[in-house]
C-alpha cells in the first residue's frame, strides 16, 4: 500500500542571494512497512527531502501525497495536526525537550492528542519496557547518555502508532555499537509494529541494513533497488 | 502538562527568573507602600478634622452654613434633641454655640471661632480634651476658656492669664466676656491651634443674648461609613427647617481629594506595572530566544502555535502572580509595624501641621488597591509576553529545528 508519492519534487533555496536547487525533480514512490535509507554525499539534498516528506517544509513545484492526500492542499494547522497524527520524528541532535523525564518526553505528543493522563502514562512506561529502557523512566536527558536520549527519543517518535518515522541521521552523534543497537531497536519496531522507517545518512552502518536504498546526487535520485 | 511544562521552563535560567521575581515583588511593594503613605495621610486629614470639630454630622438651623450669623439658631432644638436620642444609629451628640469673635490678650487680639459647648459631652464628640497639653479641660464653670497652643503664642499668654472674647450677640449689640485660661491644647493642625476656642454653652448664651439656644448639634454615629445614611434619615424625619449635613459635606475639599488620590493611584499602578513590563518582555525574549530549536521540534511533532504561544503567555503570568503574591503578602506585613508605631516625620512637623497631619504617619492600606494589584500585575505580565510568544509562533520549524 502506497503511503509516500511525490511528484517532480523540487527545492530551491537562496543562499546568499544566490539560487541552489536541493532537489531537482524528485519521483518517488514508498509503501507501508518499507525501512528505506536515502543516501548521499554532504550537502546532497537528504535532510531537505526529509524535511519536505515530513511536512515541515514546503517544495518549491510538485507535489507530495500521503496516502493520497495532498500535501499541498493543507494549511499550516492542518499539517501540524497531520504530523501529529501520522509522522515521528527521530533527529540527529536526540532533541528531548530537557526539563521533561523520559516518560514526560513519550507521552507529550499523546498529550497533545487529548489522551487522558493515566492512559498515556502506562502507554510510555509500557513502550519504555519494550524499549529495555525502563530504568530512565523519571530521569531527565541530562541524566542520560546519547544513546539512551536516542531511544527515548524513538519511544516518543512511536508511542502514537504513526504511520511514517522519518529519521534523520539518527546514528550521527553515537558510537558504532550504541548506533548498532539503536538500529536493532528500529529494525523491530519496523517489522513488529509495521511502522514505515525513513532514514536519511551517510553512515555506513545505516546503509548496510536499507531494506531499500535510494542515492541521492545533485538533487536527484536514484533507486538502488531498481 | 502545559502548566508543568512552563514552570520547569521558568527555572531553566534560575538567576534571570529570579531577577524578574524579585522585580515583580519590590514593584508591588512600592505601589503598596505609596498606597499606605498616601492613603494614611488623607485618611489622617479625615480623621483630624473630624475628631476635632466636624463630627459625623451636624444640624444647624437651614442655611446656618452659609450664614453663620448668631441669629440662626436652631429652632425648637428641644424637639431635634428627642429625635436625636431615640435614633439607635447615634452614639453620642453635644450642643454647641458656634460664632466669629475676636480674642484679645494684652499684648495682641486675633479673630477667633468660638465655641461654646457642654465639656462633658463635648469630650464624646471632640478630642479636644485628649488634645490638651497645659491645663486642664473645661470643667463647666463659668469664666473658662480653652484655646490652642498657637493662638497662646499669638497672644503671648499662659495660662491662668486673662483674655477677653467679644462677638455679635443675637440683638446686633457686641456682647463681650473676661475668661480666664484654663487649659491650653494641641492638634495635628497648626490653623485650628490658632482660631478655635473653647467656653462652657451657658457664658456663651449669655454673652451672646441666646438665652437657651443653640446653633448646632454635634453628631457621632455607631460607624462613620453609614453616616451619609443617617443624614438622611434625619432629613426625612426634621423639616426643611433644618440642615443636616454629614462630614462628607463639611470637608468637601478633603473629600475631593481623597477622590482624586483613589482616581490616580490606578495612573500610579500603570506606570510602576509599565515599568515592570519591560523586564518581562526582555525576559521572556531571551527565553524564546535560548530555545529556538526546542521550539522547532515542538512544532515538528505537532504542537500547534497556539499551545505554544499559550506555554509562553503561561510562563509569563506564573512569574507574575507568584510574584504579586509574595509581593502582596510582604507588602502587608511590612506595613504591620509602620501602620502599628507610624513613621516619624518630625523634621516636617511644621509643614505637616498646616495640612491637619501629625508629625507621626500611620499608613493605611486599602482593600482597593490589593485587589487592583491582584489583577494588574498578572494581566501585566501577559501583556509583557505577548510579543515574545508572537516570535515564536513566528518561527519556521524546519529552520527552528537545526538553530544553534
Amino acid at each position: 500500500m502506497e503511503i509516500i508519492k511525490t511528484e517532480n519534487l523540487k527545492k530551491t533555496y537562496k543562499d546568499n542571494g544566490v539560487p541552489v536547487n536541493a532537489l531537482r525533480g524528485i519521483n518517488l514512490i514508498i509503501n507501508k512497512g518499507e525501512h528505506v535509507v536515502i543516501a548521499g554525499p554532504s550537502g546532497s539534498g537528504k535532510t531537505t527531502l526529509l524535511n519536505l516528506l515530513g511536512a515541515l517544509d514546503k517544495p518549491t513545484e510538485g507535489r507530495i501525497f500521503f496516502k493520497g492526500e495532498d500535501f499541498s492542499l493543507k494549511t499550516k494547522k492542518e499539517l501540524s495536526d497531520f504530523r501529529l497524527r501520522n509522522l515521528g520524528f527521530v533527529f540527529q541532535a536526540y532533541n528531548l525537550i530537557p526539563v521533561l523525564s523520559a516518560t514526560e518526553n513519550i507521552e507529550f505528543s499523546l498529550m497533545l492528542l487529548g489522551i487522558p493522563e493515566k492512559e498515556r502514562r502506562a502507554k510510555s512506561l509500557k513502550l519504555l519496557e519494550e524499549l529495555e529502557i525502563a530504568d530512565l523512566a523519571y530521569k531527565r536527558p541530562g541524566e542520560m547518555s546519547g544513546g539512551q536520549q536516542q531511544r527515548v527519543a524513538v519511544a516518543r517518535a512511536i508511542v502514537n502508532n504513526p504511520k511514517l518515522v522519518l529519521a534523520d541521521e539518527p546514528t550521527a552523534n553515537l558510537d558504532s555499537k550504541t548506533g548498532a543497537l539503536l538500529l536493532d531497536l528500529m529494525d523491530k519496531m519496523n517489522v513488529e509494529k509495521n511502522i514505515t522507517f525513513i532514514f536519511s545518512s551517510h553512515d555506513q552502518l545505516v546503509i548496510e541494513r536499507a531494506k531499500r536504498l535510494l542515492l541521492l546526487k545533485d538533487g536527484l535520485i536514484n533507486d538502488q533497488n531498481n | 502538562m502545559l502548566f508543568k511544562l512552563a514552570w520547569r521552563n521558568i527555572w531553566r535560567n534560575k538567576r534571570r527568573s529570579f531577577i524578574v521575581f524579585i522585580s515583580v515583588i519590590v514593584g508591588v511593594n512600592a505601589m503598596l507602600f505609596m498606597d499606605g503613605m498616601s492613603n494614611g495621610m488623607l485618611s489622617q486629614i479625615l480623621f483630624n478634622e473630624i475628631s476635632l470639630n466636624v463630627s459625623h454630622i451636624q444640624i444647624h438651623k437651614n442655611g446656618f452654613t452659609d450664614n453663620k450669623m448668631v441669629q440662626n439658631y436652631i429652632p425648637d432644638y428641644e424637639n431635634v434633641e428627642k429625635i436625636i436620642i431615640t435614633n439607635k444609629s447615634i452614639r453620642y451628640y453635644s450642643k454647641r454655640i458656634v460664632t466669629f469673635g475676636l480674642l484679645s490678650s494684652a499684648a495682641n487680639s486675633t479673630g477667633i471661632y468660638l465655641n461654646g459647648i457642654e465639656p462633658e459631652k463635648k469630650q464624646n464628640v471632640s478630642r479636644i480634651k485628649s488634645s490638651i497639653i497645659e491645663g486642664k479641660y473645661l470643667s463647666g464653670n463659668s469664666g473658662e476658656i480653652v484655646i490652642g497652643k498657637k493662638l497662646a503664642e499669638k497672644l503671648q499668654v499662659e495660662l491662668g492669664d486673662k483674655v477677653v472674647a467679644l462677638a455679635n450677640t443675637s440683638d446686633g449689640s457686641i456682647g463681650s466676656d473676661v475668661f480666664r485660661i484654663v487649659g491650653i491644647y494641641k492638634s495635628p493642625s497648626s490653623e485650628f491651634d490658632k482660631s478655635y476656642v473653647y467656653i462652657p454653652i451657658t457664658n456663651a448664651q449669655t454673652m451672646l443674648n441666646l438665652q437657651n439656644k443653640i446653633h448646632e448639634f454635634a453628631i457621632i454615629t455607631n460607624n462613620y461609613n453609614s453616616a451619609n445614611i443617617i443624614r438622611d434619615k434625619l432629613r426625612e424625619t426634621l423639616s426643611g427647617s433644618y440642615e443636616v449635613l454629614s462630614y462628607e459635606d463639611l470637608l468637601p475639599f478633603v473629600i475631593i481629594q481623597l477622590d482624586m488620590y483613589k482616581e490616580s493611584l490606578f495612573v500610579i499602578n500603570l506606570i510602576i506595572s509599565l515599568a515592570l513590563i519591560f523586564g518581562i518582555i526582555n525576559s521572556m525574549l531571551m527565553s524564546v530566544f535560548e530555545r529556538i530549536r526546542e521550539i522547532g521540534v515542538l512544532m515538528s511533532i505537532g504542537m500547534r502555535n497556539g499551545k505554544i504561544f499559550l506555554m509562553i503567555l503561561i510562563e509569563a503570568f506564573t512569574i507574575g502572580t507568584a510574584g504579586t503574591i509574595i509581593g502582596v503578602i510582604s507588602g502587608y506585613l511590612i506595613n504591620i509595624p509602620f501602620s502599628t508605631f507610624g513613621i516619624n516625620l518630625s523634621v516636617f512637623a511644621q509643614s505637616l501641621e498646616s495640612f491637619a497631619v501629625g508629625a507621626i504617619l500611620y499608613p493605611k492600606l486599602s482593600v482597593e488597591n490589593f485587589v487592583m494589584i491582584l489583577l494588574m500585575i498578572p494581566l501585566i505580565s501577559i501583556l509583557g509576553a505577548l510579543y515574545p510568544a508572537y516570535k515564536a509562533i513566528k518561527l519556521e520549524p524546519v529552520y527552528a529545528i537545526r538553530y544553534i
